[in-house]
Parts: structure tokens; C-alpha cells; sequence
């Protein structure tokens, strides 16, 4: 799948960068003037006000970053892993196709099961890995993590190995190129772009299956679970605090990846997500 | 995903060997477990295990079956998830539209929609229902959230895709912009729109059992955090799980019947 999303870069590119941030300033002032409360029917308490939140922020920036240290290392972590486990599954298909394209069949049903129903499962797993309740549920989430990240990327995968450009394996051939030279010249720079894809898909979604995962951990920490048990002991203005930090960690992996994208893509067509 | 459709159509034979191989493995592991765990059950029950437990007649809560709370409960979390999907799809098919009308409403909601998909919108859930105090509502707010932008951002896309050529033939045949939009534009998206769908469908599900578990009140997640903390047996949530697998599935196999149903000849280019 091919998209073409972007926008055109042209004369109208002052009004494309400032029509977005107007939009988002006259929210903030609309949130910052009470205006959105009254819209949405709720009170200061439950949806504090943004520099309330950005106070929080800054007063508690150390809490807040050993709970952002735990999620990342969670979320990379596991992306990590699942990606390179899904690019070798992706290789294993590719070299026994018929048995390999279904067994990503199956796979790809993974990605339909929910994370809720994945997450208790591998909690129970772990309990005998380590004496340490820190390290079992890191252990835990990394691998809900793992499992979310491996099928985007197989299935990326394998086409990227697989979907070359006509008459380019033949051409190999005709130079008899062994097997192995194939591999190296022709289908591992052909999957480049569909690593990307899968990536852009499972950057996000390593952090909401993270931020998931905590929920159900057994130890308390991470950003996903601080939102949580804030809202629990009614301190909203907290959880707003740490929702924010989710959402920065969110972009700011998201920015690095479309930075990485851009050099190591530099002189091919972008390809949009998919999946 | 089409490839992947082919596939199964061609070789259902290799997809039904891979789930023989994948039962094999769970039983060798549960088999494992049942020797070296205490609570065998909590951790990996065997299969048939599961099978008899939805069969069993015993009630587990004082009126229901195992399996009874499970469908009944699923049923709760579906009918929520259901909504908040139709009213998401109409939304994110609405926003597409309005930006491929108005470029001043594409430049001011195509960041905004970029940005969204960076959130953990999952990670919110605890606050939505904060905000709208109502378990029920923030079920439906919370898939529809997820299911909007997907359906946005592919929709867009599906309207982007058309070839000039086509807008140029409408031109010349002077087409009036409604039957542009009828006859060209709409019909030509479809295949975008089914594939945000197809995304967006098991994310709304997903959504709904997630804000389950944050309250009582019934659905699937509940029951799952019940049975978790020994509330009822923990074959319930052994349920939950293939049900949740299972529903997740079929939701996206009838995104795949839908398509079919309405653009029978028209696939998205892969």
C-alpha cells in the first residue's frame, strides 16, 4: 500500500504552519479561560487548568522522570526485541514461502487480540523469573510490549523481502548470483521501507501497550500507571501532569523515527503507513 | 492485507496446520507448567481444560455459567464498543471529507491528526471517564476517539488518490461538485475507508475492555479483573481471553464482508 498523504510545500506554506497553531492557541485560551469547561461539563478539579499542569510538571520532575526512565525502557525495549524478532520471522518466511506466508496468517490474527487479554497471561509467566517484583514486571511488560511489535514488523517483513521491483530478481539470476548476494544486495535494501512502515506503526504502539501493560503490573511504576492510580487517589491535576509526559514521549520517539526515516530514506519515495 | 486474504483463500490447508502446530506448543508449555507451578491453572491451563470449562454447568456467580457471564458480559462491552465505532467512523468520514472541501480546514486538522496518532489515547481512558463521570459514556468516547483518525487520515488519502485525469474528465463533462463528490470521489475512497475501518475495528474493542476494567458495572474487562483477583474461578478469564481474541477477529472479518459487500469489484492498491 502506497499513500500519498503529504502536503504540498508551496506558496500557502505560512498559512499551513499558521492555521494549526492558531487553532491550538485559541484552545489553550479557551481551556485557560474555563470556556472548554463549560463545553465539556466539568470543573477545574477534574480538568485543571495548563499551567496548573505545567506547574506539577516542573515541581515534580524527579518523580516523573524515574516513572518516564520505566516506561521508555519498556517501550524500547520491547520494540527493540520485537522488531528484530519479526524481521527474522519476516526472513524465515521469505525462505520457506508457502509454509512462511501462513504462518504470518496466523500471526496477523495476533494483531487483533487485544492487549488486556495478553498482559495478565504473561504477568502470571514471569512470576518465578526474579526475585525482584521491579524486574519480573519489567520482564512482564517488556514482552506485552514484544508481542505487539513483532507482528506489524514480520508482516512488513516479508513483503519487503518478498514485493521487489519486476524483473529485478531475474536480473540476478541472469548475473548468477547466489542465494546469499540476493539476500544482501537486492532484498535486505528493498525491505528498508517497510521497516519503516512497520515502525511507524509500532512506535505508537509500543507505548500504549506499555503504558497498558503497567496497568496490570504487579509493581507500581511507569508513566501509564502513575495516570492511574492519581485518578484513583482524586488527584487529577497529577494525572493530567503525567498524561502530558505520555503524550511527549509519544511525539518525541515519533519525531525521532520520521528524523531516521529521512536519512536512511533520504533518496526514495516516502511510503505512508499501512497495515 | 489483501495478500494476506489471498492467502488464506488458497492455503487454508497451511493456516489450519499452523494452528495444529500452535496448539501443540501451548499444550507442551501448559504440560510444563502443570508439573513445576503450584497454581497451574493461573499461569497455563491446558486447552481442554478451557473447552470444559465452558461447558461446565456450575454456576459461578450464583446464577450464570461460566460461559453464560462471559457471552452476556461480552455482549455489554460490544453493544458500547459498537457505538462508539459507528459514531467514530461518521466523524473521521465527515473530517475527511470537510478537508478534502476546504484546504483551510485540511491545514488546520492534518497536524492535529498526525499528532493523535502519536498519543496513547488508551492511556487517557482513566481521565475520560473522569470527565463525563459515566462508565457507559466514556466507553463510547473512548472508541470513538480511536476509531476517528484512522478512518480520517485513510479516508483523506482515498480522496487524495484519484488520478487527474478522472477530475479533469468531470471537468469537461461540467459536473457539478455534489456529483463529483456521488459519483467519483466517494465511490473511489471506499477501499481507504474499509482499510481505516479494518484498523480502527479491533482498536475499539480493545478500548472497550480497557475502560471495563477501571470501574465495576459489567464487560468483559470487569469480569476479567475479577476473575483475575479470585473473585470467581480464574477459568473465566481463560474464557475472556479467547473471547476477546475471538471478537477481535471477527470484527475485522466483517469489516472484510462489509467491503465486500458494498465496493465488490475495487481494492486498494497495496
Amino acid at each position: 500500500m502506497n499513500k500519498k498523504k503529504h502536503r504540498k510545500i508551496t506558496k500557502d506554506s505560512v498559512t499551513s504552519v499558521l492555521y494549526p497553531l492558531l487553532f491550538g492557541a485559541v484552545i489553550v485560551v479557551l481551556w485557560q479561560t474555563q470556556i472548554l469547561h463549560k463545553i465539556l461539563g466539568t470543573d477545574t478539579f477534574v480538568l485543571p487548568l495548563p499551567d496548573r499542569i505545567f506547574t506539577i510538571i516542573g515541581d515534580n520532575m524527579g518523580a516523573i522522570m524515574e516513572n518516564v526512565k520505566a516506561t521508555v525502557i519498556v517501550s524500547l525495549g520491547g520494540l527493540i526485541l520485537g522488531s528484530a524478532l519479526g524481521y527474522l520471522l519476516g526472513m524465515i518466511a521469505m525462505a520457506f514461502p508457502k509454509w512462511g506466508a501462513g504462518g504470518l496468517t496466523v500471526v496477523s490474527a495476533f494483531n487483533a487480540v487485544p492487549i488486556i487479554a495478553i498482559a495478565p497471561i504473561l504477568n502470571n509467566l514471569t512470576k518465578d523469573f526474579s526475585e525482584d517484583a521491579n524486574t519480573r514486571s519489567m520482564i512482564a511488560k517488556t514482552l506485552v510490549v514484544t508481542i505487539t511489535c513483532t507482528v506489524a514488523m514480520s508482516i512488513n517483513a516479508f513483503r519487503g523481502f518478498t514485493e521487489l521491483k519486476p524483473f529485478s530478481l531475474d536480473l540476478m539470476k541472469s548475473y548468477a548470483a547466489n542465494k546469499a548476494t540476493i539476500f544482501f544486495k537486492l532484498r535486505v535494501p528493498n525491505s528498508l521501507p517497510y521497516v519503516f512502515t512497520a515502525l511507524r506503526v509500532s512506535v505508537p504502539a509500543s507505548i500504549i501497550s506499555a503504558l497498558v501493560s503497567e496497568y496490570f503490573a504487579e509493581y507500581i511504576i511507569g508513566v501509564g500507571r502513575q495516570i492511574r492510580e492519581n485518578i484513583v487517589l482524586a488527584q487529577y491535576a497529577t494525572a493530567w501532569a503525567y498524561i502530558v509526559v505520555a503524550c511527549a514521549i509519544g511525539i518525541v520517539l515519533y519525531l525521532i523515527l520520521l528524523f531516521a526515516e529521512g536519512i536512511l530514506l533520504k533518496n526514495r519515495r516516502p511510503r505512508w503507513k499501512s497495515v | 492485507m489483501n495478500q494476506i486474504k489471498k492467502i488464506v483463500q488458497s492455503k487454508q490447508m497451511v493456516t489450519f496446520a499452523w494452528i495444529i502446530g500452535l496448539v501443540a506448543v501451548w499444550e507442551i508449555i501448559a504440560s510444563y507448567v502443570e508439573k513445576t507451578k503450584r497454581t497451574p491453572d493461573n499461569v497455563l491451563p491446558h486447552l481442554y481444560q478451557i473447552v470444559e470449562s465452558v461447558f461446565s454447568p456450575d454456576l459461578v456467580n450464583g446464577s450464570q455459567t461460566a460461559i453464560q457471564i462471559v457471552l452476556s458480559n461480552a455482549g455489554i462491552t460490544l453493544f458500547r464498543a459498537a457505538i462508539g465505532f459507528v459514531i467514530g467512523t461518521a466523524i473521521g468520514f465527515l473530517l475527511a471529507l470537510l478537508m478534502n472541501m476546504f484546504t483551510a480546514a485540511e491545514k488546520i486538522a492534518f497536524p492535529y491528526l498526525m499528532i493523535i496518532q502519536m498519543i496513547p489515547i488508551l492511556g487517557m481512558a482513566p481521565i475520560v471517564l473522569a470527565i463525563t463521570k459515566d462508565i457507559d459514556t466514556s466507553r463510547i468516547v473512548i472508541a470513538a476517539i480511536l476509531t476517528f483518525y484512522p478512518v480520517a487520515t485513510n479516508t483523506l488519502a482515498g480522496f487524495k488518490s484519484v488520478e487527474k485525469e478522472k477530475h479533469e474528465l468531470m471537468y469537461s463533462l461540467a459536473a457539478r461538485k455534489r456529483d463529483i463528490y456521488k459519483k467519483l470521489l466517494i465511490p473511489s475512497c471506499m477501499p481507504y475507508f474499509f482499510t481505516g475501518l479494518k484498523i480502527s475495528a479491533p482498536m475499539a474493542i480493545t478500548a472497550s475492555i480497557l475502560v471495563d476494567t477501571l470501574q465495576g458495572g459489567g464487560g468483559l474487562g470487569c469480569m476479567l479483573s475479577q476473575s483475575l483477583k479470585h473473585a470467581m474461578t480464574i477459568y473465566v478469564f481463560w474464557q475472556i481471553v479467547f473471547v476477546g481474541a475471538i471478537i477481535g477477529i471477527l470484527s475485522y472479518a466483517l469489516m472484510t464482508l462489509l467491503e465486500r459487500l458494498v465496493s465488490p469489484n475495487k481494492k486498494a492498491k497495496r
